[in-house]
């Protein structure tokens, strides 16, 4: 309708790769691929993918139902056995962070804000389509309380109850129960039934990811580095929505490329590069900030414990008997025993955990990223320094969220402390 | 003879030294940052030359540090302020038996740098991406009081009353606060101690991170305001180590650096 005065002018849609989720995701992928030599050929399939998928928004095939999960501690062996496809929705796009600021108090954790933020787009980014089920362990307070608000937004939740402590029966026991309520939710939902054959099946194509995760992780044990920090955060963040045979293969070639680079004596880093252990709030593309800036400055990311890598593949199911109900409590101390999440009341196994990884992978020095509002990991920062300090091994707290802002002040931080790292080895040489 | 520089790209301002073979400061030079930071870093390590009759050949190795670092791209090398900063407050507190612990304050950060005895970082704190508690803090603060910054520190002694409390740790909110206490006919003088209190609280919390060795260097263009020190002594319950040219000690630290890296390399060819 036109008179004189004024018009309606209607919206123009914005095609996907204009917008301003693809801007973010390509500036940061460009970044990745561009700025740092000696990109290993086998990575050219991960960096299409995140092209495609983050920079293009080209639909994310599944096969079966498609079941969101908002934590590690969500058993994908489950949801696979049912015939359904896992797809992890922790976001990392600063973007969907200030879209989800709406939801959220103003200082609550970037991560649960952005994923609040893409489920409540009509654009939700990877384009997976409509979730069938979304489960949420209730791990920390702002996953916990996202559950009602994801609902709100017309998904279809499941609360998969989480206890607070390992280490007690009733615990283990409590957390049993509720893989097996989930089990029948899965059920209900797939009009499935469990069977030995495709609960072992599911088991046997997570582990052999886990397999080829754990000797990419191996090889970077070598020093001087054979790969970058910032391309294996990108292996693993492609774990959450790629297709797990496909992600496999493409792990396995990226590890042959590797094994031939350790025969060649290749370096990806010069000898004397600062060798770093990245801990805290889990990096998750694009927001892959302070690993970049790590080795922008010339240091490099050798290890990692955080639950966008290390923590969601390192942990192997160990199987007494191969019977369904057997199977299930072995999927569900396998998501409980080893995790080493901030949220239980106590995390000695955590920080136990740190220590080997700094001894084994040669780290000189430690980062430490806690997301503004995610108490959690800030509450542990001072366990884990005293520890550290106890250890004589430096570490690096960092307090930031999704948004691009504080990165000047940022490498600062860094540059002083790989600075102090190399002077250390120095002294030491 | 060769003479070495350290240029610190700062926030608000960009501070040269130049040291000689010796290590001794030949001179520093002060100018302010504004929005060309390049075009101004070139002018400021000019007007040092011509002020100490050198050349630019004089100067055999540039060492670049401060926030705009990167951006001056005609220095040998680029280091981060904390290490720059570390080196510069060894070097000077050797004068006062040695100092471990630094606090600095600039133009958008305040950090706490722990050192060895042997001048390397141990361990640092600085400020969250907010300026509260910087010298932008109390640059708003002197705008709002109409004041210029020099006249801070005698304003702070001249006070009647026990100094107001500053509430808000965000500079913008502070604004507001201190109209509110001008509008409720507070003095002055009241007013700037408070703030200068509020600003030594949060840069003892920062100080008290990284842990206090025995004696403590301030450095930092705030430092040069006495009511900020009196402050910050009183918080911490020590004396500080104020050198006589708080600015530059980093710039001093990174000509030292370039000095140090120089005859490294000069070294490592001869032999």
């Amino acid at each position: 309708m036109e008179n004189k005065l004024h018009k309606v002018i209607p919206i123009q849609p914005v095609p996907y790769s204009r917008s301003r989720q693809a801007g973010e995701s390509q500036t940061v992928l460009d970044h990745i691929v561009n700025d740092f030599p000696d990109n290993p050929a086998a990575m050219q399939y991960f960096y299409d993918l995140f092209q495609k998928v983050y920079c293009l928004g080209e639909d994310v095939p599944h096969e079966g139902l498609l079941v969101g999960t908002t934590c590690i501690q969500a058993p994908e062996e489950l949801i696979y056995a049912f015939g359904a496809t896992p797809m992890r929705l922790c976001n990392g796009s600063y973007h969907y962070d200030q879209r989800g600021g709406d939801f959220m108090p103003a200082k609550s954790c970037s991560l649960v804000k952005a994923t609040l933020g893409m489920l409540s787009s009509d654009n939700i980014i990877p384009k997976i389509g409509k979730p069938d089920l979304i489960v949420n362990p209730t791990t920390c307070d702002q996953k916990k309380k996202s559950s009602a608000m994801i609902e709100g937004l017309g998904y279809a939740v499941f609360d998969l109850e989480f206890p607070n402590t390992k280490e007690s029966e009733a615990s283990r026991e409590y957390w049993q129960r509720s893989v097996r309520e989930f089990a029948v939710r899965l059920r209900e939902l797939t009009g499935r039934k469990l069977t030995r054959k495709n609960l072992k099946d599911a088991i046997r194509k997570i582990s052999r990811a886990q397999v080829a995760f754990r000797k990419l992780h191996n090889f970077r044990r070598i020093s001087p580095s054979l790969i970058l920090g910032k391309d294996a955060f990108l292996v693993t963040n492609a774990y959450f929505f790629d297709n797990i045979e496909r992600w496999t293969e493409a792990v396995e070639k990226l590890n042959e490329e590797l094994a031939q680079r350790e025969l060649d004596g290749f370096k990806a880093v010069q000898s004397k590069a600062p060798r770093v252990l990245f801990t805290g709030s889990p990096p998750i593309f694009p927001n892959l900030k302070l690993p970049l800036l790590i080795e922008e400055s010339g240091g490099v990311v050798v290890a990692d414990e955080t639950c966008s890598s290390n923590r969601m593949l390192y942990d192997m199911t160990a199987v007494d008997e191969w019977r369904v109900n057997d199977m299930v409590d072995s999927l569900a101390d396998k998501y409980l025993k080893p995790c080493s999440c901030p949220i239980f009341t106590r995390n000695e196994d955590r920080r136990r955990r740190l220590l080997d990884l700094v001894k084994e992978f040669k780290a000189d020095g430690v980062v430490y990223q806690a997301f503004a509002g995610c108490q959690v990991y800030e509450m542990e920062y001072r366990s884990v320094a005293e520890e550290f300090n106890r250890a004589g091994i430096p570490m690096l707290y960092i307090e930031t969220d999704y948004s691009p802002d504080d990165k000047g002040q940022m490498s600062t931080r860094i540059e002083a402390f790989l600075e102090s790292l190399k002077n250390k080895k120095k002294r030491q040489a | 003879m060769n003479y070495f520089a350290g240029i610190d790209v700062g926030s608000t301002a960009i501070k040269v030294a130049v040291v000689d073979e010796a290590g001794q400061l030949a001179g520093v030079h002060v100018t302010s940052s504004g929005s060309l930071f390049h075009k101004n870093s070139i002018a400021a390590l000019q007007a040092l030359l011509s002020q100490l009759g050198l050349q630019r050949e004089d100067v055999r190795y540039l060492i670049a540090t401060g926030y705009g670092r990167k951006l001056f791209k005609e220095a040998d090398e680029s280091i981060s302020e904390i290490t720059a900063n570390a080196i510069g407050a060894f070097e000077t507190g050797k004068a006062y038996g040695g100092v471990r612990t630094i606090i600095n304050i600039g133009g958008q950060d305040s950090k706490a740098i722990q050192i060895d005895d042997t001048g390397n970082v141990v361990n640092f704190a600085m400020n969250d991406k907010c300026a509260a508690g910087t010298g932008r803090f109390l640059d708003v603060a002197a705008r709002n009081l109409e004041l210029d910054l020099e006249e801070l520190g005698d304003c702070h002694f001249r006070g009647t009353c026990a100094p107001l409390k500053i509430n808000s740790t965000c500079t913008v909110f502070a604004e507001s606060e201190i109209i509110g206490l001008l509008a409720n006919g507070h003095g002055k003088s009241e007013i700037i101690a408070g703030i200068h209190y509020s600003i030594a609280v949060r840069t003892a919390r920062l100080a008290k991170r990284v842990g206090l060795e025995d004696r403590v260097y301030f450095d930092g263009g705030p430092a040069l305001n006495k009511g900020l020190v009196a402050a910050l002594q009183d918080e911490l319950q020590r004396e500080l180590v104020v050198p006589a040219f708080p600015q530059t000690t980093t710039a001093f630290g990174a000509a030292i650096l370039a000095r140090n890296e120089f005859l490294v390399e000069v070294c490592d060819a001869a032999s």
